[in-house]
Parts: structure tokens; C-alpha cells; sequence
């Protein structure tokens, strides 16, 4: 079986964690992965920062920001009703 | 890891149809209900590329604003919220480019040297972080800092995609990419996006993240 190099398996990294890989190549990617530590290690932790940075409690609304926004809202359609459109 | 996290997708998007159609229609008080679902990441959005919350809440409310004004001009090819992340990466945009005075060739630049060899941080016994871990402030702050030290083009398609869970598609109908080039700045965001974000937690954290948490 070909075998993939570390380079090539950095490359094919994030379309792996999208699982936006062939067959072929995913069996590849893992044979790769079993021999490699460095590159397992690689993939886990990449993938480990994805599931992370999707976590809701990283990146939040300031307080307020929802009232704020549909003050400003109501602003504007009370504005284009008074305009008679 | 599917993009779309969203509701059953067929009866959301129809659900969605039928809203705009309504506000269309005159019930412009429902308006918000389009957007209540997607505000937190329009200002996320925003907030990622300006790296300042005041101009981010701003550029936020300017592109919700924009998006009532020119609803009409939403076909419902796309989601409404990805069209409205795309307004608002282009207010966003423009914010930035004003306070940089730089332009905007300058800030999209080009992607040729993309393929630059990339060398991982060798770090092997750093595998995982447990999700309860980000109950700590601080490892929060961090991973924001790691996000923000990306620069520009790779931060906004890490945004769409890993943040607000965009699929690749959306993401390259929101930035006016096309798919190998998201897939090509996705690819370097998220391994630049470890390398920093190892870098932050090995510099102050150590007890925090390492091996000896269980």
C-alpha cells in the first residue's frame, strides 16, 4: 500500500475533521496515524481546538446587546412607517 | 462534524420563506424573528474581524439595519443568516478598512502563498482539552487571543465555519470565495489556530491544560 508522508497528511488535515475525504484516502490518513504519533497528535488536537472555539461559552454577546439592537430596530420601522411607505 | 446545526432544514428554510414573505408584506414587526436566531453570530462575526466590541455592536446593528432595508433584495437561495453574515462581513470590512486606511486589495491579499511548507509544533502528549475545562475564564481568554492573532482572511473563514457552523459552501457564499480557496484558508486557520492557541496555554496555563487534569 502507498504510504502517505507527513506533509501530505498535514494537507488532508482538515478536510479529514470535515470528513470530506474519500475512502482511500481516510484509510490512508489512519495508517498514517497508527505509525504516527506526531500526526495523531496533530489531528486530535486540531480537531480538539474546532470542538472548542464552537463552544458557545467562548465567544458571548455583550449585556444588553439584544435590547439595544431592537431599539435601534423599532427605531428604523417606526421611521419608515411615519415616512407614509 | 456537519455545518449545519440548524433545525430540520427543509421545514426551517420554508419557515423562513413564509417569515420574509410576511415582513415583505407589510408585518415589518416581525423582522427581529429572522434575526433573533443569528444575532449572537452576526455580532461574533463582527466581533472577530474588528477585534473591538464597540465597533463590532455598531457594525452589527449597521448590518442588521441594511439587511431590513434591502430584504427585498433577498432572493432565499441561501439562508437568510448567511445572507446576513455576508452584509455583515462586508460592513465589517469596510469598518476596518476606514480605521486602517489600507485597501482593500491589501486586505484580501492574494493567496498564492498559501502553499507555503507549513511545520506543526511538535508537541505530542498535548491531546485534549476537557469541554468542562472552559468553565475557566481564562482558557476562554485564550482561545479568543488565539483566534484574533490569525490574520485577517484565515480569521473570517474560521469565523463562519468553526464559530457560527457554517458549511463549506455557505462560508464561500458569505466571503465571495470560492470552495478551494475556503478550503485552503480553512486548512491553514485551524493549524495556525492550534500552533497559537498551544502557544498562549503553554505560556501562562500550564496547570490548567496539561496532562496532569484529568
Amino acid at each position: 500500500m502507498i504510504s502517505l508522508s507527513c506533509e501530505e497528511v498535514w494537507r488532508q488535515i482538515s478536510d479529514y475533521i470535515d470528513d470530506d475525504v474519500t475512502p482511500g484516502t481516510r484509510r490512508l490518513l489512519e495508517a498514517h496515524f497508527a505509525q504516527c504519533r506526531h500526526c495523531a497528535a496533530l489531528v486530535d488536537s486540531v480537531h480538539n481546538v474546532v470542538v472548542l472555539v464552537a463552544d458557545e461559552r467562548v465567544f458571548t454577546l455583550p449585556a444588553g446587546f439584544s435590547e439595544r439592537l431592537r431599539q435601534r430596530l423599532e427605531l428604523q420601522i417606526s421611521g419608515k412607517r411615519s415616512d407614509g411607505s | 462534524m456537519d455545518g449545519d446545526r440548524g433545525l430540520g432544514s427543509t421545514e426551517f428554510a420554508a419557515a423562513e420563506k413564509e417569515l420574509v414573505a410576511e415582513v415583505l408584506a407589510g408585518r415589518v414587526e416581525r423582522f427581529y424573528e429572522l434575526v433573533k436566531p443569528c444575532e449572537r453570530l452576526v455580532f461574533i462575526t463582527a466581533q472577530e474581524i474588528l477585534q473591538n466590541e464597540a465597533d463590532a455592536e455598531e457594525v452589527a446593528q449597521e448590518a442588521v439595519l441594511k439587511a431590513f432595508r434591502n430584504l427585498r433584495l433577498f432572493r432565499g437561495e441561501s439562508k437568510f443568516s448567511t445572507w446576513l453574515y455576508r452584509i455583515t462581513v462586508n460592513e465589517a470590512r469596510m469598518r476596518l478598512r476606514k480605521r486602517r486606511e489600507v485597501s482593500l486589495d491589501e486586505l484580501m491579499e492574494a493567496d498564492g502563498a498559501e502553499e507555503t511548507t507549513y511545520a506543526p509544533l511538535q508537541l505530542a502528549d498535548w491531546r485534549e482539552i476537557p469541554g468542562q475545562a472552559l468553565e475557566q475564564r481564562e482558557l476562554q481568554t485564550q482561545l479568543a487571543a488565539a483566534v484574533a492573532s490569525l490574520p485577517d482572511n484565515y480569521r473570517e473563514v474560521l469565523v463562519l465555519r468553526d464559530i457560527n457552523g457554517l458549511s463549506i459552501a455557505e462560508t464561500a457564499e458569505a466571503l465571495s470565495l470560492s470552495l478551494p480557496n475556503v478550503k485552503t484558508r480553512l486548512l491553514r486557520a485551524r493549524l495556525m489556530l492550534r500552533d497559537s492557541f498551544i502557544a498562549q496555554c503553554s505560556g501562562s496555563t500550564r496547570g490548567a491544560v496539561g496532562k496532569g487534569r484529568k
